[in-house]
């Protein structure tokens, strides 16, 4: 006897919800998915009539399933917005070269316009140019904040002020553990927020500036295993590949726990987004205070969300490795009493990147200073970047700033590449192969 | 209990724990099944051994030879023990003799499970009290343990307490049945979770206890209804014994696996009343005054792994944190830094709060529903209010009947 669908208990049940083990029917399970996505976006008043929106497509499942969700819901429940699709080309070889195409025959399905901008016209290097000359390890650096401005500027030249991604409930889940791993609470109260946007800098007035984007993700609470079923059952094409150059670092080690999660309790994906959510409000500093539950948006700039296209990218967050070392480094600063306590209010930007600098207890070594109670997460201020205008908490950017490192060492690479292209490419792409074989693990 | 013979002294020892690696210890803390029983887990891996021939001098005293390496430095037995004492009663500061008044004696509760942890924590205090008295005369602070005995884990080994009272006389010691929890608190809430209870219903607390966790669906609800109910009876003895906080053993790595485990389970919300030092909306203090020793550093014991079937989010986690201890613990420690940043919301005056963890609800959003992540399009919400109300960690491990 086969088993009744759960919601309509007239068709076969043929899926078994990864959300709640519940047994569906195709149409039932569409019916649901599509209409949670719905219920995300009218929730947190979304969108707005009239409004053009660029869907950033990589022509991953996400972005796919995204892309076809919103196509189905605007037809169905009429917002009257304009879905175009906007894709990113990093350049690298074997990668974007594929699912670039699978972007452009979806775009051909969808009825969808679609614009492709590549990294070497937007910045002069492709990725695998930028791989070439600072070789495999922190390149994901490059491409994440290449790819962040990439969209927003991509954005800018069509005219539109609204960019929605494909990221889902697992890669939000994911990133709230990731910087709770890497004690990273302003990224972690920003993560969970449903729109982030790049509010136009006081002085910017041109309304073609790319500093006054809004990004948003509607599959926020989509599980990535129904994203991926959806997309199954509807015969969708999309390009499945991970990134050739995403080394292993926090994302892969957060990544692996939130499956072993879901396999445990399957809403544990949504319990950490709602964890992350509440956690927010707890953020020191923090005024956004309802986690993405009302529509106010989150400004962030050269922000990492969640991953590359692939969704299991590597992000500036570093190695766990080097992460270990620096605060290993600290705890013994600490304990000797040889630590230096960075303020950041010199003129200069002292953030880096990486973690933010643990400060050690506060014991008697240093007592005659006055402290407050708790050690206030320092807000970033906004700004413009002086050679882009690209909003900025440092006086240039950090897109510019990387351009200016791999800009002074072009002229000798740049022989070299015009030398012989084509063989050196070849090399890499043997030796990225090799690699590949030797991380195929567990 | 079997005596196993140890791997490297062949004396006699306690399963799948060598003896002589926590040296701080007069008697020998049992592997009890104690994962459910308090907030304080089992053993893991071994701290890295120097007992490859090539012994190493300590680091510190450069006397005597090393015996364990401590975050990359290698330690003698003596230093080892400082080593864990200092980190401990570092953290002990307000319980110095200068801030006690001389004509009232405070007094605080020590959650004892026989894990490493709590017994650790035991024989520092031990040794505090004795350091003190020995200098001023008189002590800081006094301290009782309770034990609480969970049904269905393994049951101690009797005269473990008795042991462990004989090895540490100036204590008071309890220990309770976990089903006290309903005969300590008159909360009608905690009642009205336990299913088909029909009112002036003769059930003993026991009976009460057993079809509550038999209502439950899955290990990681049960574990985590059983943790929940032993921190609440926890927190009732000290209230009626007139303690003023409570001492809990949590390592680093403890507050870290709990940390991502209460993500997990959906109580991001009440994360700062569960792993920081302070007054706890439950009405007194909580202390974790080994919260800044690595699990590892304690332990040099190996578990059993268990069965995949039964495992839960608390599993998970400490199996995670096994693995990132070994080799990256500065890492173990900067999430219970980063929880620690988390600022405590102001408890409001009109307490609503959960029928089950006593937490604090704010803005009475109890439940799983009506949020954005509700799988259910709002039309649902309201039923809530006839039965229990819980927060959303909790209705995750004792769903509520839609249908009231």
């Amino acid at each position: 006897m086969p088993k009744p669908c759960a919601n309509c208990a007239t068709n076969t049940a043929a899926i078994v919800r990864p959300k709640d083990r519940s047994a569906l029917c195709k149409p039932c399970f569409f019916t649901i998915f599509e209409t949670e996505i719905h219920h995300t976006i009218t929730s947190t008043n979304l969108f707005a009539r009239g409004e053009r929106i660029a869907i950033g497509a990589s022509g991953g499942k996400d972005s796919t399933v995204l892309a076809s969700v919103l196509k189905t819901l605007n037809e169905r429940y009429d917002y009257g917005v304009d879905l175009i699709l906007l894709s990113i080309d990093e350049g690298i070889k074997g990668y974007r070269d594929d699912s670039l195409e699978t972007v452009k025959q979806n775009a051909k399905e969808y009825g969808m316009e679609l614009t492709i901008l590549g990294y070497r016209e937007l910045y002069g290097w492709t990725m695998d140019q930028v791989v070439e000359q600072v070789g495999k390890k922190g390149n994901c650096t490059y491409c994440g904040v290449f790819r962040r401005q990439a969209l927003d500027r991509g954005a800018a030249r069509l005219g539109v002020k609204h960019v929605v991604t494909g990221h889902n409930a697992d890669d939000v889940a994911e990133t709230v553990l990731m910087n709770l791993l890497r004690g990273d609470l302003p990224r972690l109260s920003r993560t969970t927020s449903i729109v982030t946007s790049t509010p136009s800098a006081a002085s910017s007035t041109d309304p073609n500036s790319h500093t006054n984007i809004k990004r948003s993700k509607p599959l926020k609470y989509a599980y990535e295993k129904e994203i991926v079923l959806y997309a199954l059952h509807k015969n969708l094409t999309y390009f499945s590949t991970e990134c050739i150059y995403s080394p292993e670092a926090f994302r892969g080690s957060a990544r692996a726990l939130i499956k072993n999660l879901e396999r445990v309790r399957p809403s544990a994906i949504l319990d950490v987004v709602r964890s992350g959510e509440d956690m927010a409000k707890l953020c020191p500093g923090s005024d956004e205070g309802c986690g993405g539950a009302c529509s106010n948006s989150v400004p962030v700039a050269e922000e990492e969300e969640g991953g590359c296209g692939s969704s299991n990218g590597r992000t500036a967050g570093g190695e766990m490795a080097g992460v270990e070392k620096q605060l290993a480094q600290n705890e013994v600063a600490a304990e000797t009493g040889l630590e230096i306590e960075i303020t950041s209010n010199g003129t200069n930007g002292t953030k880096t990147n990486a973690v933010p600098v643990v400060n050690g207890k506060k014991g008697k070594k240093n007592k005659g200073q006055s402290q407050p109670a708790r050690k206030a997460v320092p807000k970033q201020v906004m700004g413009q970047c002086k050679k882009c205008g690209y909003l900025s908490s440092q006086e240039v950017c950090k897109a510019c700033t990387l351009l200016d490192g791999l800009n002074k060492n072009r002229p000798k690479n740049s022989i070299e590449v015009g030398y012989d292209e084509a063989q050196e490419d070849a090399k890499l792409n043997d030796a990225i192969s090799e690699v590949k074989k030797l991380e195929v693990g567990p | 209990m079997r005596a196993y013979d140890c791997q490297d002294c062949g004396g006699a020892a306690f399963p799948e724990i060598h003896h002589h690696q926590q040296p701080w210890l007069p008697f020998r803390y049992s592997t009890v099944d104690y994962q459910n029983i308090l907030s304080v887990s089992a053993g893991t891996m071994p701290g890295k051994h120097v007992d490859d021939g090539a012994s190493e001098p300590c680091r510190r005293c450069k006397e005597n030879t090393a015996v364990l390496v401590v975050r990359s430095e290698p330690l003698c037995r003596d230093c080892f023990t400082r080593y864990v004492h200092t980190k401990a009663v570092k953290r002990l500061e307000s319980f110095r003799v200068r801030n006690a008044a001389l004509d009232h004696q405070r007094k605080f509760l020590l959650a004892l499970s026989f894990g490493v942890s709590s017994v650790t924590l035991l024989h520092v205090l031990d040794h505090l009290l004795q350091t003190q008295r020995g200098k001023t005369g008189r002590t800081g602070f006094a301290v009782d343990v309770v034990f609480v005995e969970v049904p269905g884990a393994t049951v101690l080994k009797d005269g473990t307490l008795a042991e462990a009272q004989k090895a540490y006389p100036d204590f008071g010691y309890a220990s309770l049945p976990l089903h006290d929890i309903f005969l300590q608190t008159s909360d009608p809430g905690l009642s009205s979770l336990v299913p088909n209870l029909i009112p002036e219903d003769s059930s003993s607390p026991s009976e009460k206890l057993t079809s509550l966790i038999a209502s439950l669906t899955s290990a990681t609800a049960r574990a985590d209804v059983i943790s929940t109910l032993t921190t609440r009876l926890i927190v009732e003895h000290a209230k009626a014994t007139g303690c003023e906080g409570i001492l809990w053993g949590d390592s680093t790595t403890k507050l870290a696996e709990k940390t991502l485990s209460e993500t997990a389970k959906g109580r991001g919300f009440s994360l700062p009343w569960r792993t920081s030092d302070g007054d706890s909306p439950l009405g007194l203090t909580f202390n974790y005054p080994l919260r800044d020793v690595l699990k590892k550093e304690l332990v040099s014991a190996k578990q059993a792994s268990m069965s995949s079937k039964n495992t839960t989010i608390d599993d998970l986690m400490r199996n995670y944190f096994e693995e990132v201890e070994t080799n990256f613990p500065s890492i173990v420690s900067n999430v219970v830094r980063t929880t620690g940043k988390l600022e405590t919301p102001s408890v409001p005056a009109s307490k609503s709060r959960c029928d089950l963890c006593s937490m604090p609800v704010l803005d009475g959003r109890f439940g799983i529903h009506g949020w954005g992540g509700d799988q259910q399009d709002g039309s649902e919400v309201l039923s809530v209010q006839t039965g229990p109300k819980l927060c959303y960690g909790c209705t995750r491990s004792i769903p509520q009947n839609t249908t009231g």
